[in-house]
């Protein structure tokens, strides 16, 4: 009876730690958005929101814009249809966020006796778990520009399905290169596999053994983050889009999705290509160097060192999509359909029989 | 395909530009933080109410009603400001002045600098030089419209 | 009929015009500042030199008779040289202050400057110091540094009125308009003097400084003041929302007319504008009914054509009285004539008109009603209201027009009125009158509506609305036609009345006055 219990308190426990550390990365993101842009503009960006006269580079301006999103008026136009308009945002927010219960964020944590796994919930198909919530949170933009009946959110919400349908084809297509490789589904195994050494001291990392797959996952992935240099669905300067009949908490939700999406993007691109939490040549008793070194290490400090890696990989590839996001102009509708049927989805098929051939030698 | 290599090329161009003005004011920014004077700041950023820019001279700022060496407006009420104003923000009552060489005075000289678009075109126009965009003051918000509507006292004080 | 040449082209004119007369035929402007069409030419200002072959020396254009093949160039470079020249000194005096002159817009010498002058002034002098502000007749103004000594006002006031209270004094470059001591420009006419100044000179204090004459919009009508119908030209503000200036009448001006006016208005009809703004009725006001509630005058139509027909088809048609006035155009007193005088028998008709006045022998008649000579012809006899006679035995009363109310006294009025069931008032303003009326219904006056008046001398002349009627006002012409209509007596009749134009078309059918003159 205890044991049950613990077991649900550890899950409980864990549930909070992953929706607080992606609920805090996602407002931090959008710090980190206006900073980096100021500095890519050479700019000072968000410096104020202080509390008791004290700024710290405008780190708690994040706080200051979710409060204003809370107070600004919940506006829902007379002609739209409430209920689908209301629930749209929420659809949107909770099939993103739905996803961090597939991702592993390190290995084991063992305290006394009990093991504890440093995932939320260790699926056999945690992948195609992710991709179908990926997939599903379209119909949030679909509801959204359909209940807020107005032509523009509606042309908005079918260009946002158009795309987001067209590269999830490729989006799954890449990863399939990756299964033949690492022949699993399940997350967790995916990443240990990638502790492997390659040819005695490459880590057996994605980026090394499906290059391709890569490059077209990262094409994929930036495309359904519905951001630039893909935002046709919101387009919010020149284009109207998907939400433009949103306003406060409702609209912070969709906003708060697209830096989630950032996110998962960041988490996937680690798991599948950067070797999750792996740490090159560390293994669970401490570092074994190619050159013959060894560093024994106690299992806690092991612990932090996959965790503090997987977190620095996710930093490093939100950092890496908001510096794409402002260094390129938006493609034309026809160019994103182009880039993504006619480049992205042969490539990956390629890509596929070109892994087979090799395997197979 | 060599096209498209081309512009995959100016792709990671654009990206490693980006990159290198996010890297390089990232820098001089720590080293602000920690200190160390450099004749290079990170940012061209003017921090507004602490800081401001030095008003050009041809800037065109609040308007201002010139006076006669008495105290009276120079404004001889002739609205021509009034028919050149484009945004029809102008409105000019004319009155007779007892002085033979004066004659017209404003009564009335209204600018609803809630509709002024600060053209300018009142200053060209005026054959008196009595109404100038040179005070130099950009800070006249308010909180209501009517406060916005400038009489003959304000813009003359 | 000879044949000219006006810059090289071929111009038929009659024998004995002049050059400029001649050349305006042509469509040809030859700048001028003293001439006036009015006058005979006077030649001061020397603007109007052209060049004429055979001539050693430019020749004055308004002046000058024309001759066979004469050959006349205006836009020759001798020409244009001279004309900058005579410029230049007509503005060695000018005093320049169009800032606050109230000709500015509409005054010639900035007109002809713009066009041929442009010129540096070479005059380091200063300028000639004079009377500003020399007040010369009741509301008249002069400006003696502005005066370019044309003497359009002096032959004005010598050949039009013949009171020459103006004259040319001193000579050389001290010369100047004054007023002979003691006198004063008082007569009829004095306002025109203000309008035939080519410059700011001589400016009316009624306008002065009001407003500039470009903001005014100017719009065609006749003066309903005298049975004379003056052509007038009606100048207003169109107002200025932002600031909620409401549209506003600035001044009236003499619209040209050889029949009836020539070039000139009195001052009656002048300064006499605020009948067109001051306390005019802009709504339907209901102030004895049941049963009606929705004030439009759809319903109200409807009302009053049931409550005739009622009368009628009960034989009580000698209940109905109706009081008229002559400033209701031709069109509408045809109106009335048909409705109630040929259908209707009505018998009790009388007339309410402005009481008479003192003509001058001029242009002022003593009528101050437009139309009388129209209601005549038309087939009314002008009977003035009686009281008693209109209150024996009266069930409904249509009254139109304010004028009751200077005619006899509001408790007479009442008395009377009293004994009458149904009253129903159409008229232009709102005043006392009206309370005594069950309805009373805003109309358009003769300055918004359009139409045709006769004047005393029996010309006929249309004018179209030149201003907005205020509110709900509707003109009377409208009323009418909607009330034949209602009336169904013979309604057929009055279907076609979509316009005073048409009505206009049927009177020349109908009578033999309007005939041509449609």
């Amino acid at each position: 009876m205890t044991e049950t219990l613990t077991e649900i308190l550890i899950v409980f426990i864990k549930i909070v730690c992953a929706l607080v550390w992606f609920l805090l990365l996602t407002l931090y993101l959008t710090w980190l958005e206006r900073k980096e842009s100021a500095l890519i503009q050479d700019r000072l960006g968000a410096n104020r929101a202080p509390i008791f006269g004290i700024r710290i580079i405008g780190l708690f301006q994040p706080f200051a814009d979710a409060i204003k999103m809370i107070f600004k008026e919940d506006f829902v136009p007379s002609f739209s249809r409430k209920f689908l308009h209301t629930l749209a945002p929420f659809i949107s927010f909770f099939f993103v966020a739905i996803t961090i219960a597939a991702i592993p964020f390190g290995d084991i944590l063992r305290i006394g006796n009990r093991t504890i796994n440093l995932q939320i919930l260790d699926f056999n198909v945690g992948l195609l778990f992710i991709l179908a919530m990926l997939s599903l949170g379209i119909y949030g933009i679909i509801i959204s520009g359909w209940s807020s009946n107005n032509r523009y959110t509606l042309t908005g919400g079918l260009r946002g399905a158009a795309q987001v349908i067209s590269y999830e084809v490729a989006l799954g297509l890449s990863l399939i290169g990756l299964i033949m490789v690492y022949p699993s589904l399940r997350l967790s195994s995916i990443v240990v596999y990638q502790g492997e050494l390659l040819f005695g001291f490459l880590p057996k990392w994605g980026i090394f053994l499906q290059p391709l797959g890569f490059v077209i996952f990262l094409f994929a992935a930036l495309a359904e983050t519905k951001r630039v240099p893909f935002d046709l669905p919101e387009g919010e300067s020149e284009i109207i889009g998907f939400f433009t009949e949103y306003s406060g908490l409702k609209w912070g939700l969709f906003m708060m999705t697209d830096f989630m999406e950032i996110i998962i993007i960041s988490t996937l691109l680690t798991t599948l290509f950067f070797g999750g939490w792996q740490v090159p040549w560390l293994a669970s008793d401490g570092f074994h160097f190619p050159w013959g070194g060894e560093l024994l290490l106690p299992h806690v400090v092991i612990v932090l060192f996959q965790v503090a890696a997987f977190n620095i990989k996710v930093f490093f590839f939100c950092w890496l999509q908001i510096l794409i996001r402002w260094t390129y102009p938006r493609f034309r509708y026809d160019q994103v359909m182009d880039l993504g049927w006619k480049l992205l989805v042969p490539l990956s098929l390629v890509n596929i029989i070109g892994t087979g051939i090799i395997m197979t030698i | 395909m060599i096209k498209a290599l081309g512009y995959f090329i100016e792709i990671i161009r654009g990206i490693l530009i980006t990159a290198r003005h996010f890297v390089v004011n990232l820098f001089f920014h720590i080293l602000k933080v920690l200190g160390i004077k450099t004749k290079r700041k990170g940012a061209v950023t003017i921090q507004y109410p602490e800081q401001k820019k030095e008003i050009v001279s041809r800037h065109r700022s609040l308007h201002r009603l010139m006076t006669r060496p008495d105290g009276k407006p120079r404004c001889v009420a002739c609205m021509l400001c009034v028919t050149v104003c484009p945004s029809e923000c102008i409105y000019v009552e004319a009155a007779e002045d007892p002085d033979p060489e004066i004659q017209k005075y404003p009564a009335k000289f209204i600018i609803d600098l809630g509709r002024c678009c600060f053209c300018g075109f009142c200053v060209e126009a005026c054959p008196e030089d009595a109404i100038r965009m040179d005070t130099g003051n950009v800070h006249f918000a308010q909180y209501s419209q009517q406060d916005l509507i400038y009489d003959l006292d304000k813009l003359i004080g | 009929m000879i044949k000219i040449f006006i810059d090289k082209d071929p111009v038929e004119v009659e024998e004995g015009t002049t050059v400029l007369k001649a050349a305006e035929r042509a469509g040809i402007h030859i700048p001028h500042l003293c001439y006036h069409p009015a006058f005979p030419p006077e030649g001061s200002c020397r603007m109007c030199l052209v060049e004429i072959e055979g001539f050693p020396k430019l020749e004055l254009a308004c002046s000058t008779v024309v001759k066979k093949d004469m050959k006349i160039s205006t836009k020759s470079e001798r020409v244009v040289e001279a004309r900058k020249a005579v410029l230049e000194f007509l503005l060695a005096e000018h005093p320049l202050d169009c800032p606050i002159c109230d000709k500015a817009g509409d005054c010639k010498l900035q007109d002809y400057y713009d066009e041929y002058g442009l010129f540096e002034s070479q005059f380091k002098e200063v300028k000639e110091k004079r009377e500003k502000k020399l007040k010369i007749g009741k509301t008249l103004i002069l400006d003696q540094e502005r005066c370019i000594l044309c003497t359009r006002c002096v032959r004005f006031l010598r050949e039009v009125t013949e009171t020459q209270e103006l004259g040319v004094f001193h000579r050389g470059v001290h010369s100047s308009v004054n007023i002979y001591d003691g006198a004063t420009v008082v007569n009829n006419y004095a306002g025109n003097l203000a309008e035939i100044c080519p410059v700011g000179a001589i400016t009316d204090e009624d306008f002065r400084f009001k407003t500039r004459s470009w903001f005014l919009e100017k719009r065609e009508s006749i003066c309903p003041l005298c049975s004379r119908g003056c052509n007038i030209l009606i100048e207003y503000h169109p107002g200025f929302a932002r600031f909620e200036v409401p549209k506003k009448v600035y001044r009236i001006k003499a619209r040209e007319n050889p029949e009836v006016n020539g070039f000139w208005i009195c001052d009656r009809g002048r300064y006499g504008y605020s009948y067109l703004e001051e306390g005019r009725a802009d709504q339907i006001i209901l102030n004895k009914i049941d049963g009606e509630n929705v004030l439009t005058w759809e319903n109200i139509s409807e009302y009053l054509g049931e409550k005739i027909k009622r009368l009628y088809s009960a034989k009580k048609a000698t209940g109905i009285a109706l009081i008229l006035h002559t400033w209701l155009s031709n069109e509408e007193l045809f109106l009335v004539h048909k409705i109630f005088k040929e259908d209707l028998k009505v018998e009790k008709i009388f007339f309410a008109d402005p009481p008479q006045i003192e003509a001058d022998g001029y242009l002022l008649t003593s009528d101050p009603s437009p139309n009388i000579r129209g209601a005549l012809e038309i087939g009314f006899d002008i009977k003035t209201v009686d009281l008693d006679a209109l209150a024996d035995g009266t069930d409904f009363l249509l009254a139109f027009g304010p004028f009751l109310s200077g005619l006899f006294s509001l408790g007479d009025l009442k008395e009377a009125l009293d004994k009458i069931k149904g009253k129903v008032l159409f008229s232009y303003y709102s005043n006392e009158l009206n309370s005594l009326f069950d309805i009373v219904i805003p109309v358009a006056l003769i300055a918004e509506k359009a139409g045709s008046l006769t004047n005393v001398d029996g010309i006929v002349q249309s004018f179209q609305p030149a201003l907005e009627p205020p509110g709900e006002s509707l003109p009377e012409w409208k009323v009418l036609a909607d009330l034949g209509k209602k009336l169904g007596i013979d309604s057929k009749f009055f279907e076609k009345f979509t316009s005073p134009d048409a009505i206009l078309g049927e009177m020349g059918k109908k009578i033999t006055f309007f005939q041509e003159k449609e």
